[in-house]
This record gives C-alpha cells, structure tokens and sequence, in this order.
C-alpha cells in the first residue's frame, strides 16, 4: 500500500511539470524585433526620426554597396572611367554592355533597395498622424516624401527613359510609382504594372514639392532638409524639361559652393562644404558597412589595385590650374603598371580603405542644373553667368599650385566668354568635370539622348597605352540606356514579365 | 518552466538516496547454436522488465534477475527459447535455428518493439554497419547508402561537415528535409538557417543503432516534427558482468577526389591567350600570353605551378577511442572516450578536432524503479576557411590562378624573393588579385563547440499492466567564434582603418533545448492471445537560443588574440530566440497472437511558430500487419519470416523562421544613429504543413533467413506547403518573400532491400545486399497555379504537373557550324544567336532530385579475414555545372581554364565544338543558366573498401586479451559517372548568393548547382581494435 501511494505520488509530481504549458506557448513575443507599427504608435517624433533613418539606410545601402552601388555605375556605364585590366573585372557585364535581367549585382540590387527605402517610407507615412500637429511632425513627413520621391527617381532614370531623353518618352514604361494614400501599399501579393515615364514624374515631383513645404530648414548630416528637396527638385525638373523651375528650385539652395581650399577635404570627409545631400556613413561603429570606393580600386600594402580608372581623355582635359584634377586622380601604381586613379573614394583622410560618405547632391551640382536651365531658355549671358562661377571658384591661383609646364595654365582667373554651341559644351564639360564619379555621367548623357563614347585608342594605363575599351560606342536610343527589369521581379509578377524592355 | 526543470534534479537526488535491495541473483552462462558453436550478440531479456544483455564474442553473458523470472533469448536466424530462473546461476543455452525469424529488438517511436510485431516501416542500421565508416567525423554522413529510402548527400567534404539527410524524397521545401533525430530520446536542434548542427559533435562509435522511422506508424507519433521522417539513435549501453574495454586507433591520410578533366599548364595557357588575342577577345590583349615575347614566355613556362600542390595537402585523419562497459546487479555502466582528428585538405590551416567523453548508466533504484542517466560532453574546434564562390576561397583558386603565376615572388635571377625577416613574398601578380595561401594564414576564422547531451528517465513499474516513463532531456551547445583579420594581413590592406589595423570578432552563441515528457503506459493480454498496450504521452520543449558578439580593432600585434589588446570596440550586438513546442498524444497497439497486430496514434501539437489561431495541429496514423509466417498453413514453408504490413497516417511540418505571422522590424544604425529597418511583413494565415503518407511492404525471409528483404510501397503527400512565396519587389520586402502555404507535392516510390548470406560455414561467410529506391514526385498544386521560380539563381522551378525544383534554363542548341556563334532556343523553338532571359523554360523531367538511389555491399569473410566493399549509387538527376562554366567561359582568360577550352570553333563545319572566342560571342557564350552546363549527375561510388583481420582466439588465449583486430579502409577511393566533376553536390558553394555571405538562403536548391565548394575527400584509414 505504501509503495502504490509513493508511486502515485510520484506520477502526480511529475505531472505538475506539465501544467501551464500552455499559457507558456501564448505568451511568447520576438526577442529583438518590434511591430513598426507598434512602434510609431505613439506621439514620439525620435521614434519616427529613427523610422526616417532607417529609410536613409536602405538609400545608402544601393548607392553606397561596393560591388554594384550607384554612386559608381553611373560612371562605370559612361565614357568618364575604363576597366583597368589587373583588376578583378568587376562589374565587367556594366562596363561591356553585356547585361541581361538575371545579371548579377547592379540590376537586382537596385530595384530591391530602392523598394525597400520606399516601403520604409511608406510605412512612416501611413503612421504620420500619430505624430502631434506641429513642426515637428511636418519635417517628419517632409523627409519620408522626399526620401519616398528620391527612390522613385533613381528608379525611373536607371529602368526608364527620361522625359528629355527622346521624344515620346514620357509615353514609354517607367517604373510602378508606390504610394500609400493610393492604396499601393494594401495587398501584400499585389503584382503591379509599370506606369508611364510621365505619369512617374509628375507623383515624383508631386511628393518633393509637398515635402519642400514640409521639410525643416536643417536636420544634420545625412538626412535631407530643405535645401536637400529643392536640390533634388532642380535636378528632377531638370530631367522633366520644366527649365524655369529648375532654375527657381536652385535658386531655393542655400547651400554654399566649397571653395578650391576646401574642395579636396570634401572627398576626405573633412569638410562638408558645398553638400546638399549625402548619405553618411561613421566610419567607427559601422566599420563593417559598405566601402564605395571599392567600385574604383582597392589597395593593399602599397599597391592599388584599381577596378576602373579615369579615361585618358578626361584626365588630360583638364588643366593644371583646375582644383579638380587633383580632386579626382592621382597616379594609381600596381606593380609595373600605373594608372590614371580614381581619387575620390580613397577613403578618410590618411585611409586606403574606400569608407566614406555618399556626395549625392552637391552645390556645385544645383549651379549646374540651373545654368544648363538658362541655356535651354535661351537665357545665354546669365547661363554663361552662372557657370564663371563654379569656374572661378575650382581656380587655383598661380601661389597655391606647382607648375606644370605642359600645360597652358593661367596666372589669374579670366571668365569665360563663350556663347552658342561653345557655351553648351561647356556647361557640359564642367559638369562632366564637376561630378566626375559621382553617379551622374551616364544619365546626363541619356536625358540629354546623346551616345556614349569612348575613345577606342585609348587604353587602360595612365599614358593611354594598355588595353582599349571592349565596346566602345553606345549610340543614342539604343536600348542599353533603360536597364532591364530584375529577372525576380519578372519571376515573381507576371503583369511585369510582359513589360520587360525592349531589347532584353 | 525554468524552476520547474530545476526541480526534478533535487527530485531525482531524492530517489537516489533510497537505495533498497532487490531480491535478485547474477546468472551467467553460454549461448551456442546447434552445432555448438559460440554465438555473439545474441539478446537476452528478462520478460517484463526493461533490463537486458548481450552476449560478448565468445557468446558469454551476465546478467541479473529474480528467481522465478523469465529470461528469453533471441537471435536472428534462430528460435528463441525462455528458460525460467531457478536455483542455478548458470544457464548455459543451445539455439535451434528458426523460421520464426527476423526477431530483433528494434527500437521505435517512444519504445522498443519486437521487429516480427512492429506494424511500422522502419530501417535499422546496427554497429557493425557503420564501424567501417567511422571515420566519417559526423552519423548522417554515415548513413548514406544504409537503408533504402534514405538519401544522404554530404553538404561538403569538409571535415566535421554535416549531410543533406532526405527520408523517402522531398516532403517538404523549406529550406530543411532535414529529419528529427532523437539521441536516447532527446530531439536534437538542427537549424540550417544559423548552420547549427550538433551532430558533428557526436561521437559515432557511441552509437549502438540507429533506427530510421520512414513511415506515418511512427513518424505520426513525433507529430508536427515527423514529416521528414525520425532518425533514432541509440547509444551503447553496459550490461552486467566484468568490464569490457575496447580500444581502437586508427590513422589515415585524405585528399582530393582528382578531378576527370585536365587544367592547362603554363604552356598550354599561354598559348590560348595568345589565340584568344589573336581573335580579338579584348581581354586577352594585355595578357602575357599576347605580350611577352619567347624567352620571358619560356622563363613563366618553367615555373608552371601546379596549384593544388600549392593550396592543397594530404589531410592526416586520426581516430582514437576508448570504452570501458559492465555492470552490476543494480547498476550498469558504459563510459567512452573520443578522439578524432582531421587536418583538412587545406593547407596552412588545423582543420577539424573533436574530444568527446559519454557516460550511459542505469540503475535499479526500487524494484519498481529504474532510473537511467547518459551524458555526454564533447568538444570540436573547427577553421572555417571561406566557402564561398570568390577570390578568398582556396578550391576556386585552384582552378582560377594561372600556372605560370608563382605562390612566392621571383627575382630577378628566378629566386624566390624574401622580405626583411627573410620569409617569402607570396604573389601577387599573373592574375592573383588576393593571395589566398597568405590570406588563409592572416584572416584565421574558426569555431569551438562544447556540446553537453543528457538525458535522465524514471520508469515505474506500477503493476504488471501499469507503467510510466519520465524523462527529461536537455542539450546545451556553447559556440565561440573568433573570427580574426591580423593586422598587416591581407584583408586589412584592402578594408582595413589605417589608424585602428586588424580586426577581430568574437562570438558566442549558446543553445539550450530541453524536452520533458511523460509517458503512462497500460499493457495487458488478454485469454494470451489478446495484447494490447495503449500508452497517454505529455511532452513540451523547448528551445533557446541567446547570441552575442563583440567586435574590436587596432591591434598592436598579430600574436595576441584577445580582445583585451584591441585600440576600441567597434560593434557589440546580442539578441535571442525561443521556439516552444507542447504536444499531448495516445498511441495504442493491439495484436491477435502475433499473427494480426493493428497501431493507431493521436497527437496534438502546439506551436509558438503559428499564429494562436493556427497554433494546434492534430496528426494521426493507423496500422496494421499480418504475420503470415506465424499462420498454421505456412508451417514447412521455405518461408521463415513474411509479414505484410501497411501505414498511413500524417504528420506535420513547422521548420519556418521564428515569428513569420507578425510583421517586424528591427533596428540597425544609420550614421551612427538608431535605425528601424522593416524585416518582413508577417503572414498571419500561415498554419502547418501537413504530410499524409500511406505505406505497403512487405518483409520476408527465407532459407532459414540466409535471404531476406523488405519491399516497400509508399505515396507521400505533402499539403500547405510551407515556402517563401515570391513578392513583386516593389512591394519592398527585404527578402522579397512571404512564407505561405503555397501548394501540394507528392513522392512516390517503391523500396527494396534485400541481404543474403550466400554461404555460411564455419570457416566461410560471403554475404551480399543491398537496398534500391525508385521514387518520383510531382508538384500537385500551387496557389492560382502561378509558377514558383527559385533557387539561388533563379533556375530552379515549381510548375503543377512537373518534378519538384526542376531546372529552368535556356535550352543551348550547340555552336553555329557556320560561323562559331553560340545558339540558343526561343520559346517559339526557333534556334537563334540571340541570347535572352525570357528563353527561359522548364526542362522536362530534369531536377536535382534522383530518381533512384541506394547502395549495396558484398562481404567476405574467411577464418580471421574479412573484406567489405559498400557502394552508393544514385541516377537520373541533373546539376548544373557552373564550375565547368567558369572553367571554360570567354571572358575569363585571364584565370585558368579547362583543357577542353582548345576544342573552340575553327571553321565552318566544326561541330561539337565550343562558341569562337570572340567579344561578342562572350556576350552569348558566357552564361550560367542554359543547358549547355546541365549534367546528369549519375554516379556509383565506391563508398568504402575494408579489409580486416580479426586473430583467432587460439592466439589470444596466451593473452590477456579477448578481440584484436587490425584493419585498413578506404573512402570514395572509386566513382563512376560521367559528370565533369565530381557528381555528390550537396551545397554547391555554401555562401553564394547570400547578400551578406553567411546566412542559408530560404531559396537554395542542395544538389542544383556546383560552385567550388570544400570537395570530397578520398581516404586510407589503418586502424587496430583491441578489447579486453
């Protein structure tokens, strides 16, 4: 009787173990993950600040990625850079047109990023009114437009064609504008269609000129303000062909241009004259995030071992008096070879490591824009106007440069005088210049329906011998300026599969 | 929970200290055949209790049990007989040989059943199956070719590398068809997406069987965890009597499998750049061999590095093992040492180490009380040297640096150069963007793991028809990581801060799963014919996992590798994961005489991986079997053993991400400020994957057992399919993906396993068998029909109608004979130069999933010799070479090509030819994804070739010892296939495709492609074995 009590005693005891399992099952909740919904909730703008930056990430993550990001293949994909031969070949496909949908790298990786910033918009965007009435809340919603209207932009100007690029442009495919308010955001397995290039500029300049209304007038680095929108808006008018616009929208920048003295502290990250946007990076706790600069060169114990270096045209087209050469190369040796480098990623001051922050907009970029504006209106002297100043501000006086003696250098700085097709080719050349490897080469030649040449004599090294281009001519309207929508999205969405571009 | 665990230790110290004595006596004796001779292995059980024994070699054993009790003894092949305990501690017993045979003692879902009565489809793979394969460092790589039905495919030859483990074809497509294994009935966490397996810390020559649960009989009862079928291992146990120490020590050298194609050598290379340059490939114009002239030509030639030699070396394998087992009355103990050592094939790096100790007792704590502990701690430490498709990974830089490029710099005068400290300069030119022979020294990366198993069990026995069973199970794996760039290396060159050089992360994740269940078991028979057990199961467990790291620079030198040195922190991150799984369930077993025996099973799981709405899933199977053999009607029959049996029943599937039904986000920094990244959006309707599988077989034997085999039938069908379903990606998803129930799949197939013992003398044993699997599967339904596409590169493919994840390619029509272009198929069927995306299609009846495989092995045994060939085959798959593709691609001439490169197209009319090298034939030749890289993947490998002696008991009287045996093996030492490459692709390149490198892709397809992973290794193993 006693071992029948003990034995049953025992069972009981072990039962117990078993109770309240269930309420244990109920009530586990995700460790380290919250509902963003949950999360912006709440009238907290940090909280929804932390949102926006987030945003930002997923921007920086497609310009900054140091395999495919676009501060580089806008280069890459243009006559400004050419394949230096001992490198890794990367993104050899881009550099040679060779590109299909399932191509690796540029094509996917933008797409993805670009969407996920938007997505991250959106999300803000659909929670705003938590946020009490206010400044507060404005400069909130201001920023998530902007960002939401940026990532639209660099989608359409990379998959479409450009308003200006050719004629019935604005008829063509762009790319699926997605915008909360519009019930965009609803069903998750939505397989949406491409909307029309037109029908993409105007929800693009939609949302930019309601965050210009929206927007504080400074948020710190990295993060768009107001000048940051009214940059972007002169360069998307810009593309749009709405020229008045573009020139009062840079008119709106305050932003002042970085001198010849502080330009080359610009690409060390020393100084931030000139900026109107960038995406930063801190070099200290996100040492293992992305370095650009490895789209141009790596460089390990003496050697740079350059991916793409400056073309031979380019570089000598510049003169020694101009700040800018040196901002953009310097002799990149790799073992016997040298090569023309590309100087603006190296990394922090006294760095090899290509770690530093994305130029996206620049002063000098908004000059740009609203010179090519006045010319287009016919606005000849103040466009010539406008350029004398970038020109005389990237002049470096006869006491502050070593002589070069190949080259016709100026003792003081003399304006510029040209009108007509000279001024044009000007207005070209010192953006070509200006944003050299910046991401902008490629598209200024497609908005403006120009061809992509590259000099078929001129080879890899830094006296223009070495290896020539594999291709050598893009011409005007052909299909490689729009790229191919991602083989996933054709995959996953069939309404897209039957809007691939032509050509692919 | 926690407290409560806590408190069954102080609850089992408590029983401990009762110590009463049993009324029982120690009885020993021999067991022989009918002609007198001693039989091994033979089981002895006391009837009614859970305490048994084995006989040793010599066909002794010992063991303890009340006067009165019954002891029966079995042996296949033979009857088994009961003897009554009487006043004598000797029973010495003479086997008859049987027709009632295949009677072992198979160990099943939750228990142990008679194999004649299981009603269930289960293969058992016995010690002396896998002590040939010991060396294999983890037991799914032991099981290949095992069982029918069981497809074992090692991901990598890595050593201490883990298996891609399919039970009866894919049943399920999330990333895992990985099964449930239950180590002496604790569940093991397996989870591929953290590349978390602690079986390669086991030690396989602790396994005393393994017993592999293919059909709904007993995959239902472990429920939502059961869909891939259960693998259940059963480590050794002692038996009473005097101990028995066993050792053994092997030692044996790997290397690479060789390939069946030849690279170039420095002439062969040299001379197709410069045809290359000639042909206007662009990047073959500043190559050396369309710049240098004949005498530096002639001075690269001579060096003419092979790189294998350079980067590879013979791997040294070492296997030691020590195990001490006995027992007592009341006690019995098996304790084990392990030591098993494998350097790699990789040069200058350790490669793989495991120490391991276990310790298995029982104990009889109260007659009606048997409690049980094993624990088992062990030890690995493991380099990870990168895996994946790029510069840093040494089997890619085999084949992609160029044989004239030396490992080390030449002077002028061809010396080897050197720098201050009189070390050589490794190379960098010729090709070699990143030194990989250096780098492997300077970017250490490798991985501790301290595993602990243990698993305590009360059993009371309540009353003759009462009993229940308690156990409670835990494993606790400590993972450190370091992960180091040494400054001065090679990485910190190219990514390192200047200021702050060299790096290093440590990290340490530590898991802990713990299972407790209950199970009450009533078993009764009924006028002796009527047997019935129903048994009620509670089980609950649990597991969590906690994750930290820290990560530091600037240090001050390269020999200290601690954190402590470092200038500053720069990251430090922690987080954790819970996955709780409840589950109540009856399983009831009746048999008519063991004639006609009927299983049914109930079970209800709970899962914290579901939304609460859909948190529950009832899973249950039925049974029956008909023992044909036992009816009066077969008596005198050639037939010893024939059964007919038949399952069907389902199970479930939850191996998803944690928290996939909630929208999530997570925070990141963004400029140094915190940032919210949307993760995923939750799917709130998800619920279980279900399986239902239906099972015929048939098993047999005959000719007093010398053949016998099982044929099986089986259909399996997998529901609600649990994958992630594509998103468009404007929808902005981080992985573009929402895990849904998206359709139905079912695999069919027939199993055979047959073994005949073709003669057996005294003197002479041959032996042959094998198992065959013939299975095919179809994608039934998918949501709106809608295709899946996916896989790593997007060529895999689900479509209705079609085989599960078959390739999607363009079709490649050859080389136009006209003018050496490459053709390819549009969709219309026209052939055209043109190369397109949207030529992609299905390739009928071609996937990476086998349409038959198995093994099969002969043995010889010869007074003290014995010979054993295994052998696994497979056939009908398809993988796509894409390490062929690199090998043989236009646009990369500046790395090392394939020999076969030289057959290019050279005029009109040349066919079977590769595409002329040109640039604008490289636009079309060079792509993956086209059919002109799919290859069969049929191969028969000769798995492993043992020759043994074992000295005759004659000679060992004059020595203390009762077993020596020496023996030498050989591992994959012959394949046949016609694959160029080798054809036993589990994970193709581990890292490839994966945006950050490290995590499983949710979209990767084992076996799809081949990207450079860590090969196959052939062996040769000499070991001795020595027990006394």
């Amino acid at each position: 009787m006693k071992n029948k009590i003990s034995k049953i005693l025992v069972l009981f005891s072990f039962m117990s173990f078993f109770t309240a399992c269930d309420d244990e099952l109920d009530e586990l909740q995700p460790f380290v993950e919250v509902n963003p919904d949950t999360f912006l909730s709440e009238n907290n703008v940090t909280a929804f600040q932390n949102a926006v930056d987030g945003a930002y990430g997923q921007l920086w993550q497609y310009y900054a990625d140091s395999a495919n990001g676009l501060q580089g293949l806008g280069d890459i994909l243009s006559d400004n850079v050419i394949q230096a031969q001992s490198g890794r070949r990367s993104n050899n496909a881009y550099h040679d047109y060779l590109f299909v949908p399932s191509t690796a790298g540029f094509i996917a990786n933008t797409w993805d990023e670009a969407y996920e910033a938007i997505n991250a918009s959106n999300i803000v965007i659909r929670n705003i009114d938590n946020l009490e009435n206010g400044a507060g809340k404005d400069n909130i919603l201001g920023q998530a437009l902007g960002i939401r209207a940026w990532a639209h932009f660099d989608l359409a100007r990379v998959y479409g064609q450009v308003p200006t690029q050719s004629a019935g442009a604005n008829s063509t495919l762009g790319i699926f504008y997605s915008k909360f308010e519009d019930g965009d955001t609803d069903d998750l397995l939505a397989q949406p269609a491409r909307e029309t290039v037109g029908e993409n500029y105007i929800e693009i300049i939609g949302d930019l000129e309601r965050a210009a209304e929206l927007i504080g007038a400074s948020n710190g680095e990295g993060r768009l303000d107001r000048n940051g929108i009214y940059g972007l808006l002169s360069r998307v008018y810009l593309y749009n062909g709405e020229y008045q616009k573009a020139i009062d929208a840079a008119d709106e920048v305050s932003t002042e241009l970085a001198t010849s003295e502080e330009l080359p502290g610009v690409y060390t990250d020393s100084n931030n004259a000139g900026i109107v946007i960038e995406l930063a990076v801190n070099t200290t706790t996100e040492a293992n995030f992305f370095n650009v600069g490895v789209l141009y060169s790596q460089s390990s114990r003496g050697n740079i071992i350059s991916e793409y270096v400056l073309d031979f045209d380019l570089t000598n087209s510049i003169n020694a008096d101009d700040i800018r050469l040196d901002v953009l190369q310097f002799d990149a040796v790799n073992g016997d070879n040298t090569y023309n480098g590309v100087k603006k990623f190296l990394g922090e001051e006294g760095q090899n490591n290509g770690r530093v922050d994305i130029k996206v907009l620049r002063a000098a970029e908004v000059l740009l824009n609203k010179a090519e504006a006045q010319f287009e209106l016919g606005f000849e002297p103040d466009a010539l106007a406008t350029l004398n100043i970038l020109r005389e501000s990237r002049f470096v006086p006869a006491e502050n440069r070593d002589d070069d003696p190949l080259n016709d250098v100026m003792e003081t700085y003399t304006p510029g005088t040209e009108t007509g097709a000279a001024l044009e080719a000007a207005i070209q050349f010192e953006r070509r210049v200006e944003l050299a490897c910046e991401g902008h080469r490629f598209f200024d030649i497609k908005r403006r329906g120009e061809s992509i040449e590259r000099d078929p004599d001129n080879g890899d090294l830094i006296d223009g011998t070495g290896t020539p281009p594999q291709i050598a001519t893009i011409p005007a309207g052909n299909f490689r300026f729009q790229l191919p929508i991602p083989i996933n999205e054709i995959n996953a969405n069939p309404v897209m599969a039957e809007q691939q571009n032509p050509g692919y | 929970m926690r407290t409560k665990f806590s408190g069954i230790l102080t609850l089992f110290l408590a029983f401990i200290v009762q110590i009463t004595f049993a009324q029982e006596k120690t009885i020993s004796g021999t067991v022989t055949d009918n002609k007198g001779l001693p039989l091994p292995g033979v089981n002895i059980i006391v009837k009614n209790t859970s305490s048994g024994t084995q006989t040793d070699f010599d066909g002794n054993y010992t063991i303890t049990a009340n006067r009165g009790a019954v002891l029966s003894f079995s042996y296949v092949g033979f009857e088994e007989k009961e003897i009554i305990v009487a006043d004598n501690t000797s029973i010495n017993v003479q086997l008859n040989e049987s027709e009632a045979v295949l009677d072992e003692v198979v160990v099943t879902a939750y228990g142990v059943g008679r194999k004649s009565s299981v009603t269930a489809a289960i293969s058992t793979v016995a010690t002396e199956d896998i002590e040939d394969f010991v060396p294999s460092t983890s037991i799914d790589n032991i099981l290949q070719g095992q069982a029918s039905g069981v497809q074992v495919t090692a991901a990598n030859g890595r050593p201490g590398n883990t298996a891609f483990v399919q039970i009866r074809g894919v049943g399920s497509l999330t990333g895992s068809t990985t099964p449930l294994y239950v180590i002496d009935g604790v569940p093991v966490p397996i989870r591929e997406n953290d590349q978390f397996n602690p079986l390669s810390n086991i030690n396989p020559n602790d396994i005393e069987s393994v017993s592999i649960l293919k059909d709904a009989a007993s995959a239902s009862k472990y429920g939502s965890r059961g869909a891939n079928g259960v693998v259940l291992i059963t480590t050794k146990k002692g038996r009473s009597g005097e101990a028995k120490i066993t050792f053994s020590s092997s030692y044996g050298f790997g290397e690479r499998i060789p390939d069946p194609f030849d690279l170039l050598n420095a002439e062969q290379k040299l001379e197709i750049e410069r045809q290359y340059a000639d042909l206007g490939v662009s990047s073959a114009q500043s190559l050396p061999g369309a710049t240098l002239n004949a005498s530096q030509r002639a001075s690269l030639i001579a060096l003419d590095t092979d790189w294998e030699e350079e980067l590879l070396r013979k791997s040294v394998i070492q296997n030691n093992a020590l195990s001490i087992a006995g027992g007592t009355e009341d006690l019995t103990y098996f304790l084990s040492l392990g030591y098993n050592k494998d350097s790699g094939i990789i040069d200058r790096i350790d490669g793989f180490e495991r120490i391991s100790a276990r310790l298995n007792t029982t104990y009889q704590a109260k007659k009606w009380l048997n409690i049980s502990a094993n624990f088992s701690a062990s030890r690995s430490s493991t380099d990870l040297p990168r895996d994946r498709n790029n510069v840093q990974n040494p089997f890619r830089g085999l084949y992609d640096y160029n044989p004239y490029a030396p490992l080390f710099v030449r002077d002028g005068q061809g010396n080897i150069a050197t720098d201050d400290l009189g070390n050589p300069i490794f190379n960098r030119g010729g090709g070699i963007f990143f030194p990989i022979a250096e780098a492997l020294t300077t970017e250490p990366e490798d991985s501790r793991n301290l595993l602990f198993i243990g698993n305590l069990a009360a059993d009371i026995t309540f009353s003759e028809k009462f009993s229940n069973r308690f156990s409670v199970g835990v494993i606790n794996n400590r993972f450190n990581g370091t992960t180091r760039s040494l400054p001065g290396g090679v990485l910190q060159g190219f990514v390192g801060d200047a200021n702050f050089p060299g790096t290093q992360t440590n990290s340490f994740d530590l898991d802990l799963e713990y299972n407790v269940n209950n199970l009450f078991t009533y078993s009764d028979t009924y006028n002796d014919v009527h047997n019935l057990t129903a048994s009620f199961l509670l089980e609950y467990n649990e597991n969590i996992r906690q994750e930290s790291f820290t990560t530091a620079r600037g240090f001050p030198t390269s020999t200290i590798p601690f954190l402590d040195v470092a200038a500053e922190p720069t990251r430090v991150g922690s987080n954790e994961a819970r996955r709780i799984l409840f589950s109540q369930a009856i399983f009831a077993d009746y048999d008519y005489d063991g004639k006609y025996s009927v299983s049914a099973s109930v079970r209800r799981d709970g899962s914290s991986r579901f939304s609460p709405d859909d948190r529950y899933g009832t899973f249950y199977s039925g049974s029956v079997a008909w023992n044909i053999a036992k009816e009066a009607f077969m008596d005198g029959s050639i037939f010893n053993a024939l059964k007919l049996r038949a399952s069907y029943g389902t199970s479930g599937n939850q191996e998803i991400p944690d928290f996939e039904f909630l929208d999530a986000a997570e925070f990141t920094t963004y400029n140094g400020n915190t940032a919210l990244r949307p993760e995923r959006f939750g799917n709130p309707t998800i619920k279980w994957e279900g399986q239902s599988l239906l099972d015929i077989g048939l098993e047999f034997g005959f000719l007093n057992n010398r053949i016998n085999g099982v044929v099986d039938y089986f259909k399996k069908t997998s529901d609600d399919l649990l994958l992630n379903r594509p998103l468009s990606t404007t929808i902005g998803d981080e992985n573009n993906s929402l895990v849904s129930n998206v359709g139905e799949i079912e695999n069919s197939g027939i199993e055979i396993s047959l073994n005949a013992d073709i003669i057996r003398t005294e003197d002479l044993k041959v032996s042959v068998g094998g198992n065959i699997t013939f299975i095919k599967n179809e994608v039934k339904k998918l949501i709106n029909d809608q295709d899946i596409i996916r896989g790593i590169f997007g060529n895999s493919i689900l479509r209705v109608g079609e085989e599960v994840n078959a390739h999607y390619l363009v079709e490649y029509a050859g080389v136009n004979p006209d003018n050496g272009a490459p053709l390819y198929v549009d969709l219309e069927g026209n052939v055209t130069e043109e190369f397109s995306n949207s030529f992609l299609k299905l390739q009928k009846d071609k996937s990476p999933l086998p349409s038959y495989q198995g093994g099969f092995y002969g043995s010889i045994k010869y007074k003290g010799f014995g010979l054993r060939g295994d052998f696994v085959f497979r056939g009908g798959n398809y993988i796509l070479n894409r390490q062929r593709a690199s090998g043989v691609f236009i646009g990369n001439i500046d790395s090392n090509l394939r020999e076969e490169v030289f057959n290019y197209w050279r005029q009109p009319g040349d066919t079977n030819v590769l595409p002329l090298p040109s640039n604008a034939n490289e636009a079309t030749a060079d792509q993956f994804g086209t059919t002109r890289f799919l290859e069969k993947g049929d191969f028969i490998r000769l798995r492993t070739l043992t020759l043994d002696y074992t000295l005759p008991s004659k000679f060992l009287d004059v020595l203390p010892i009762d077993r020596l045996r020496v023996f030498a093996t050989g591992q994959n030492i012959l394949t046949f296939t016609d694959y160029e490459g080798d054809p036993e692709i589990g994970i193709g390149s581990a890292e490839s495709g994966t945006p950050d490198g490290n995590t499983f892709d949710p979209n990767f397809v084992p076996g799809a492609f081949s990207q450079f992973s860590y090969p196959q290794v052939r062996s040769y193993i000499f070991g001795v074995e020595v027990a006394f």
